[in-house]
Order: structure tokens, then sequence, then C-alpha cells
């Protein structure tokens, strides 16, 4: 058996690995990976759950002819759940479009927003954690206001050593007993609830029962004067 | 016939527990009710008093220290009452604050006697209304505690839990201080001073004694559970000394005052609080 020269063994060798390797690199048929909602999958490319949140990637680019409600007029539409991820909450510049924004000021807009401890009472300006224009949404993976870094970008300049979960503090919460607060906050609209049961409750007992004994007690005592007067008599 | 005899009502530890509680409350109240209503001109004024935004904070956090030291005081006090060779006699006995049927049946008792359909109840050491007192203070303690040490580290706080516990916790601390405000406010104060049987004062918390004729008639079952266990002594503690009356008379109508100050202020500016 006629032994083959170094060189060709080592070709075959070198195209083995070669197509070993190109089977297992060649990317999956553009089919494969059909993806329909707002999140995006990576398991074809990275070794972990593969989902990402919108504020994990970076934003899709704007795409012409797509209506996006209150952002741009366009001929098609997203579909309802596509839709509320290109709300203004997901956006670089969340006020873009909107008409005669520079005349306006953030509370002409905004009211509800200047009601919390953090404007009332430390007298922060929205800008302070908001930033400058344009004011990125809070969810739009750049902005300081995501809650992957707001704890170390916006809270830890005044509270030091601030972490992500510190930052989950709801510094625009709803008025605590408000339809709004039922929808995005049920816990403070349920404790709000139970104490302000709980505080008519016991003042709609005990007002009326201290009251009344106190009556009582009179007319017992104008009774037993009475009777004092006739035996003395 | 009237006799100078008295009972003894409330130990020294008792009254100073009861007077450290008055003063510490006082002045959460003012530090407390002043910066929630700092947004208002009475709010600003009375803070001004007590430290201004960032010394009223400071005096708020350390009385909040000594009332959590005091209520500890206390429970290993309360521990120390309990007879501990009949525990269960101790516990659920008629000398003991917890609740039992025979205040569902006083409470029954006493609506019957108020309108006139029955003779009044006859009260053992405590009537349900102490006892609701005395409850209500003991878990609305913990509650503002708690809350409050929450708001005092609120970092530490979100190491354990999630932040928004913050925004229930400031929520659960200012209903809380409502709650406790206007009760202590309009229905202790009726109790202890405007009830014509207390009326101008009851002074059992302070002189500690009370006249056994007055005793008798508020609480007759305990009267009588005492004489029949031969534990009423014929002359009892000594009466209160002038001056002591005159000092606990002072200071209990500035409590007062102060209280009805508050009461009245804070419902009067309630609607001009801008924070929701």
């Amino acid at each position: 058996m006629a032994r083959s020269p170094v060189i060709l063994r080592i070709f075959a060798m070198l195209a083995s690995v070669m197509t070993a390797g190109a089977l297992i690199l060649w990317p999956l048929p553009a089919g494969s990976d059909e993806v329909a909602s707002a999140i995006r999958r990576y398991k074809s490319q990275e070794v972990s759950t593969g989902y990402y949140e919108e504020f994990e990637v970076l934003p899709r680019r704007n795409r012409p002819f797509v209506e996006v409600t209150g952002v741009q007029g366009g001929i098609i539409e997203y579909s309802p759940s596509a839709a509320k991820v290109r709300s203004r909450t997901h956006l670089a510049d969340s006020h873009a479009g909107l008409d005669f924004y520079e005349f306006k000021t953030c509370q002409s807009c905004h009211p509800e927003q200047a009601e919390d401890l953090h404007t009332q009472r430390a007298n922060l300006t929205c800008r302070q954690c908001h930033g400058g224009e344009p004011i990125a949404s809070i969810q739009h993976y750049n902005s300081p206001m995501n809650p992957i870094r707001k704890h170390a970008y916006v809270c830890a300049k005044c509270h030091e050593g601030a972490n992500a979960s510190f930052g989950g503090y709801i510094v625009h919460a709803p008025a605590p007993g408000s339809d709004a607060a039922r929808k995005n906050f049920p816990l403070l609209y349920a404790t709000y609830w139970f104490m302000t049961l709980l505080l008519v409750g016991t003042l709609a007992f005990f007002i009326p029962h201290s009251f009344l004994t106190g009556l009582r007690e009179l007319f017992a005592r104008e009774k037993e004067v009475e009777n004092e007067d006739e035996s003395t008599h | 016939m009237k006799t100078k005899a008295r009972i003894n009502r409330f130990n020294v530890i008792d009254r100073l527990f009861h007077l450290s509680l008055m003063i510490t409350f006082l002045l959460q109240t003012a530090t407390g009710f002043s910066r929630l209503y700092i947004g208002t001109v009475w709010g600003r004024k009375v803070n001004s008093v007590v430290g201004g935004y960032e010394g009223s904070l400071q005096l708020h956090k350390w009385v909040g220290v000594a009332m959590i030291l005091g209520f500890v005081l206390h429970s290993v006090y309360l521990l120390t009452r309990i007879k501990w060779r009949t525990p269960l006699k101790s516990i659920l006995g008629e000398d003991s604050l917890i609740p039992n049927f025979k205040d569902l049946k006083h409470f029954g008792q006493q609506v019957r006697w108020i309108f006139g359909l029955g003779p009044p109840p006859r009260f053992d050491r405590w009537t349900y209304w102490e006892k609701f007192d005395y409850w209500a203070v003991y878990w609305g303690l913990p509650l503002l505690a708690a809350t409050g040490l929450m708001l005092m580290y609120p970092l530490a706080t979100s190491r354990l839990l999630p932040g928004w516990s913050l925004n229930i916790a400031a929520l659960l601390h200012e209903a809380e201080a409502i709650l406790a405000v206007t009760y202590i406010f309009i229905v202790h104060f009726f109790i202890g001073h405007l009830r014509p049987s207390s009326f101008p004062m009851n002074e059992a918390m302070f002189a500690g004694s009370i006249p056994l004729e007055a005793a008798a008639e508020e609480k007759p079952a305990w009267v009588a559970r005492l004489r029949s266990e031969r534990r009423v002594p014929e002359e009892g503690p000594a009466a209160p000394g002038r001056w002591y009356r005159v000092a606990y008379f002072v200071f209990g109508y500035a409590a007062l005052s102060c209280g009805v100050y508050f009461l009245i202020n804070g419902l009067l500016y309630a609607r001009h609080i801008s924070l929701h």
C-alpha cells in the first residue's frame, strides 16, 4: 500500500477540520429564527436565557411609514403589543414631535409629578434627575433613568451607596387612594384604604361611645344629687 | 360615712412609663406633624420651634429611638408582672389587661345602661376601653418603630426589601401617626378629663392612688374582690401632696392644650398639604 505524501495527509486533516467547523458555525437559515415580538432572542449567538428586555439592547431604528401613536404618523401600524414598546417610555427623545414643546414647562403637562417628596420637600427640579434636552425616556437603553443604572447615575447623586433595589423606590407614586394607585401600585392602594378604614372605624366607634358614656354619667350624677337633696330635707 | 381611705391604682414604674410616653408622644407629634404640614404657614411656624426642617427630623429620630427603648423596657417589665407560679391565672385573670369574654359582656351592659335599659356594668380592675387604650399603644408603637427604622435606614432596608417597600413604610408611618394622634387627642383626653366622673382630671395616673369610694363606684367588682381577699388596707397610701397636685394639674393641662392645639390646627390646615 503506497504511502500518500505527507503534504496530502496534512491537507486532508485540514479539510476535514474546516468542514466540521463550517458545519458547526454555519448560520441557521433565516426562517428558523423568526421573531414576532419585542423581546429579542439571541439564543443562536449567546449562551444565556436568550431573552432580553428592551432596555438591555440597542434600540431598533425608526422605521419609516410605520405609525407610532403619539410619536409619528405612517401607513403601517404596529401591533398593540409592539406599539406599547415603541411608546414614549422607550424613546431616545421622549418628547420627540410634540407641538410647541419649547414653550412648555414640565409641569404644564405633568402636574401630578410635582407632588412628591423630592419636589415638594427636597426642592429638586425636574432636570436635576431627568437631565437636559433631549430628555431620554426612562426605559431607553442609554438613559441615566434606565433601571439598570438609575441607582448609580441618579439616586446616588444624593443617596450615597444607593443600590438597584433602592432605585426601586417609586418617586412619583400615585396618590395612594386613587384609581391610578389601584392599577399601578395595588399594595399602596390597599394599605391606604386599610388604614383609612381603621381610622374611621376606631373613631366612629369610640367617639360616640365616650360621648354617650359621659352624657349618661351626667344624668346619673344629677339623679344622685336630687336623691341627696331629698334625703336632707 | 365618708372615709379618707385610698387604694393604689398605678405604681411608680407605671406612672413613669406613662409620663415618658406623654412627653415623647407630644414631641413626636410636634416634630412629625410640623414636618408633614411644612408647606403650610402653621406647620412652618411650629417647625421653627422644634428645630427647623433638618433639626426637627434629628429630634424625631432620637425621640423615636428613646420610644423604642421604652417599649423594650416596658415589655421586660410586663414579663416581671406575671406571677410565674400561676402563669395562666395571672395572664388571663382579672388583674390582667388581656381582653376576655367579660369585656364583651360589659360592653353589652354598658350600651344597655347608656340607653337606660339596665344597671351599669360592674367593672373589675380594667374597663374594656382602658384595655383598648393600652393595646392600641402596644400595637401602634411597634408599627411606627418598624416603619420609622425603615425610613431612617433606607439603604439597609432596600438591601433586604424591594425599594418600593419604602413607599409603603412612609404611608403606614403617616397613617398610623394620624390614627394615634386623633385617638389620643379626642377619645383618650375626653375620657381622662371631660367625662363627668373624671372632670377636671382623672388623677389616678399621676397620684398613683384613688379614693376607695371612687374606686368602689367605678370598679365595684375590683374593690369587692380585694375586700374578699382582705387586701384593702384601713388607710392605704397617702393622698398626694398639695404642690405635687398643683404640678401635675399644670403639667396635665399643658399636655392637654398641646394636644388640642395640634388637633384643631391639624384639621384646619389638612387641606393645604401639597403632598399626595
